[in-house]
């Protein structure tokens, strides 16, 4: 089988993502044996216009991105978006509760209006192209990188979990963040990280973005039982899942 | 048929002191998983030192079910020319210090595991474990063992401990049990007083390890779950339950999995495993191509009530499978997987 | 570190697949594969019509297929595949040749030494529903002095969708057979009949005493199959159902194809209608 030509573009985001890809260490080689990168700012130099596999890093933030990311898709025969940005928009949906010229404002003061800095509400890479893989977290999981890279060159549809952090807390052998009256967003955000926020000490920060199905609701209801309100759960779900909170 | 001669157990009395001995030696010979402090509360891990056995604990986070399948278990490798091999752990350990509630819990896997088609990777890890059963010292905030019938244990074990006043009596229940126990023979054999109060523990036991009281009989819940399958409270319930399968995975009677393979970087073998996995996730019931035949959450919620207390115990010759451990009840975040409140609920709203 | 060896020598592993190799493999529609294969022990699988076996594919993973075919049909045994996950997509590129992984065959059969000896018997079937069902149809005609009349009805979305054509028209030739299919919709070519299958139960004639039915199909399918064969005077305990779950394990152990309290993988996938009717997720 011939190997795959990859390419990495970054759009808004930190690029801590790609940074994980480096931190691949001895695996980078393995890597390097299923597929051939033609172009990661990262990593190297070089850059292609041709490429079977993009995998797009970070969010949808202005108009040219738009183009940018359609005509990408449009020379590629898979797309991959990469890290929370990419996949559910990020903490750069934030900013979507301000008006944009605020914004603008904000960050950029008196260079606001330059032309390159024309933001607009944070889109995640899914509402503007079709995505084939998903690589969700923020950063990305390595080992679940591999293995989503490793069914995309074989083909094979990668077993991402739909159900709730809470199930790997368990294997974790964690006790419930609730327990120490945290509000986790665990019950209602999609698995696959492993519990690594609440392993660590953390309520989980939503960052995969929410589970399928999520009973939000309940969640809402919950609140009272440990002296919290909606408002505080609230709080938790705009770092990343501000969007569809709203929606909600 | 010859009759079987039949020993009395070796039934020794033990102190603290001569039981950190004991324990140490243990673990100088073979792997030994014992009860520990793990943050603020207990969990089985393997022991280095004697000191860190902890057999006042009140509940562990997860069962010792972990030790047979744990939660994500290699069973085959495999190569591009489809050669399966299986893969079998076979390191022997001691497991010290599980509960009664969580022997009887053992006891019902090992039904289930060699029903009809025997399970040949737990029995890998259950045949390698020597048991040692302690009764419980502090009970839990959520334990209703006593109203399960579970509280205390009689067969089953490798060696039974019980805390009788300053010290311990200790009771070998198979033969790896007297072997294991073969280390204690220069100790006193348990006298009378002690047997005494150990008969009184358990009665205590029995009676004090209810923090949630089930107003039936454990045998009346299969009848009861036959005529309750449209009652109100599996869509009042479900209607707070987040589908997050805490209750599955902490259950010690819970044995659910899926089967998943990955490929190495060199694309021609790998590992198939299988994973803990839990019948109140959404997904569960999915076929391929998507098909969900048990979307409805309440529907998901009634299940598991029912595998417990009417579909498993068809298989275990009427015993119900929930062992009064509590552990789903503590780590339910929305607060409704009380079983005791469940099945009472049943009762009286008929 | 966990401890681990490799080794073939403890108490028969359930979940160790065999080796068989690919014998035939062929388009049928544009979803659906026809697959043959066989044991590389050369030993026949040794299954009942109705059965299912767990394919390995290596690389991809496992899952349960029925088997299509009778076997009074010789060593190999065949499937007919639609492509709908990993599995059944990676089945769709075998080759002759190619080795797969087989365990089984697991659950129950229809009962053709049973209840359907010396009866008329009725098949129905709704698109891949034909595909277990086939492994009877082949096993009736190929006994055919032990049952009575044998009536298969088949039922696709379109002509493009008819599974074993070919092989239809020799069971609409066989003695004391009939065939008859339908389209929900037909195309530019079709003139044969259009309907839902229960469109040809009005053109069949039985007799209920002496009767029993085979059906198979899509979900939605046997509630209405099921009520109309009830009013042409058929008994609950002379139907038969092959119900699809996902039986993972296929060995009562994992859960994932659970009725209610009953293993589809163990007390399945055939059951008797009667005694799965009250059952509340069965149907």
């Amino acid at each position: 089988m011939s190997k795959p030509k990859v390419a990495i573009f970054d759009f808004a985001c930190c690029e801590g993502c790609q940074l994980q890809v480096v931190n691949l260490e001895e695996e980078i080689l393995d890597l390097l044996s299923v597929v051939q990168p033609v172009e990661w700012r990262e990593a190297m130099s070089e850059k292609s216009d041709t490429f079977d596999v993009a995998i797009i890093e970070g969010s949808i933030t202005r108009r040219e991105d738009e183009e940018r990311v359609r005509a990408i898709r449009e020379r590629a025969k898979v797309l991959v978006a990469l890290g929370a940005c990419a996949t559910v928009g990020g903490i750069n949906k934030l900013k979507n509760r301000f008006a944009m010229e605020e914004v603008r404002r904000c960050v950029y003061d008196a260079a606001a209006d330059m032309p390159h800095l024309d933001t607009y509400p944070t889109k995640a890479v899914g509402e503007v192209v079709k995505v084939d893989y998903q690589v969700h977290g923020c950063p990305i999981s390595k080992k679940e990188f591999g293995y989503i890279l490793r069914c995309l060159v074989t083909g094979k549809e990668p077993f991402v979990p739909t159900y709730p952090v809470c199930v790997e807390c368990k294997m974790q052998e964690n006790v419930c963040r609730y327990e120490f009256n945290e509000v986790c967003l665990g019950p209602v955000t999609r698995a696959g990280c492993g519990a690594k926020c609440p392993s660590a000490g953390f309520w989980c920060f939503g960052c995969r973005g929410l589970a399928e199905d999520p009973n939000v609701q309940a969640a809402r209801e919950v609140m009272a039982e440990y002296g919290k309100t909606p408002e505080d759960l609230q709080g938790r779900l705009q770092l990343f899942n501000g969007g569809k909170e709203q929606a909600s | 048929m010859r009759k079987k001669p039949t020993r009395k157990p070796t039934i020794r009395k033990l102190t603290d002191s001569a039981l950190r001995t004991w324990v140490a030696g243990l673990i100088r010979r073979q792997r030994v998983i014992g009860v520990q402090a793990d943050g603020e509360r207990f969990a089985f891990k393997p022991l280095t030192r004697a000191e860190d056995l902890r057999l006042d604990y009140d509940v562990t986070k997860i069962p010792p079910k972990k030790l047979f399948q744990p939660a994500a278990e290699p069973l085959l490798e495999y190569d591009q020319a489809a050669n399966y091999r299986s893969i079998f752990e076979t390191e022997p350990f001691v497991l010290f210090g599980v509960h009664p509630y969580d022997m009887v819990a053992i006891l019902q896997m090992d039904q289930v595991f060699s029903e009809k088609h025997c399970d040949a990777h737990y029995f890998a890890r259950r045949q390698n474990a020597t048991i040692v059963v302690c009764d419980v010292q502090k009970a839990s905030p959520n334990v209703f063992a006593g109203c399960m019938g579970t509280a205390t244990i009689r067969k089953g074990y490798d060696v039974l401990m019980t805390r009788v006043g300053g010290h311990y009596v200790v009771e070998a229940g198979s033969p790896k049990g007297e072997a294991l126990m073969e280390g204690l023979k220069n100790r006193p054999e348990a006298d009378e007083a002690s047997l005494h109060r150990r008969e009184q523990v358990w009665e205590d036991n029995a009676k004090f390890l209810v923090r949630h009281t089930l107003r039936m009989k454990p045998a009346e819940i299969p009848a009861l779950l036959q005529r309750s399958e449209d009652h109100p409270v599996w869509e009042e319930k479900a209607a707070r339950c987040f589908s997050c399968g805490s209750c599955n995975l902490v259950c010690p009677t819970c044995y659910c999995f899926d089967v998943r393979d990955d490929v190495k970087w060199d694309l021609q073998g790998g590992m198939r495993r299988r994973y803990w996995d839990g019948c109140m996730l959404l997904n569960f019931a999915n076929v391929a191509g998507g098909h969900n035949f048990r979307k409805n959450r309440a529907d998901r919620y009634r299940h598991r009530y029912y595998r417990k207390g009417l579909y498993v115990p068809a298989k275990l010759g009427g015993e119900i499978s929930c062992v009064g451990c509590g552990r789903c009840i503590t780590a339910c975040v929305s607060k409704i997987a009380n079983p005791v409140e469940i099945y009472n609920r049943l009762l009286e709203e008929r | 570190m966990m401890k681990t060896r490799v080794c073939a020598c403890q108490t028969k592993d359930v979940y160790l697949p065999e080796r068989a190799r690919v014998v035939a493999s062929e388009p049928m529609t544009a979803t659906e594969r026809f697959l043959a294969f066989e044991l590389e022990s050369g030993r026949p699988l040794g299954h009942q019509p109705g059965q299912f076996v767990e394919v390995s594919v290596p690389g991809v993973g496992e899952a349960p297929i029925s088997i299509s075919s009778s076997p009074t049909r010789g060593a190999a045994f065949e499937m007919v595949v639609r492509k709908v996950g990993n599995v059944s997509r990676a089945m769709h590129e075998l080759k002759p040749g190619d080795p797969v992984g087989i365990r089984g065959p697991f659950g129950t059969s229809f009962p053709v030494g049973g209840a359907m000896k010396g009866q008329d018997v009725l098949f129905v079937c709704g698109g891949i529903g034909l595909v277990p069902v086939r492994s009877a149809i082949q096993y009736v005609l190929d006994h055919r002095k032990d049952y009575g009349h044998a009536t298969i009805l088949f039922g696709t979305r379109t002509p493009a969708e008819r599974l074993f054509v070919a092989e239809a028209a020799e069971w609409a030739r066989a003695p004391r057979a009939t065939y008859m299919e339908t389209v929900d919709r037909g195309d530019g070519q079709w003139t044969g009949s259009v309907g839902v299958i229960t469109t040809l139960l009005p053109k069949v004639t039985i007799q209920p005493a002496k009767t029993v039915a085979v059906i198979c199909g899509p979900p939605i399918m046997y509630k209405f199959v099921i009520l109309e064969l009830r009013r042409m005077g058929l008994s609950d305990d002379r139907m038969y159902v092959s119900l699809e779950r996902h039986m993972k394990c296929g060995v009562g152990k994992c859960g994932h194809c659970q009725i209610n309290g009953l293993y589809v993988c163990q007390d399945g996938p055939v059951f008797r209608f009667a005694d799965v009717a009250q059952i509340r997720e069965a149907i």
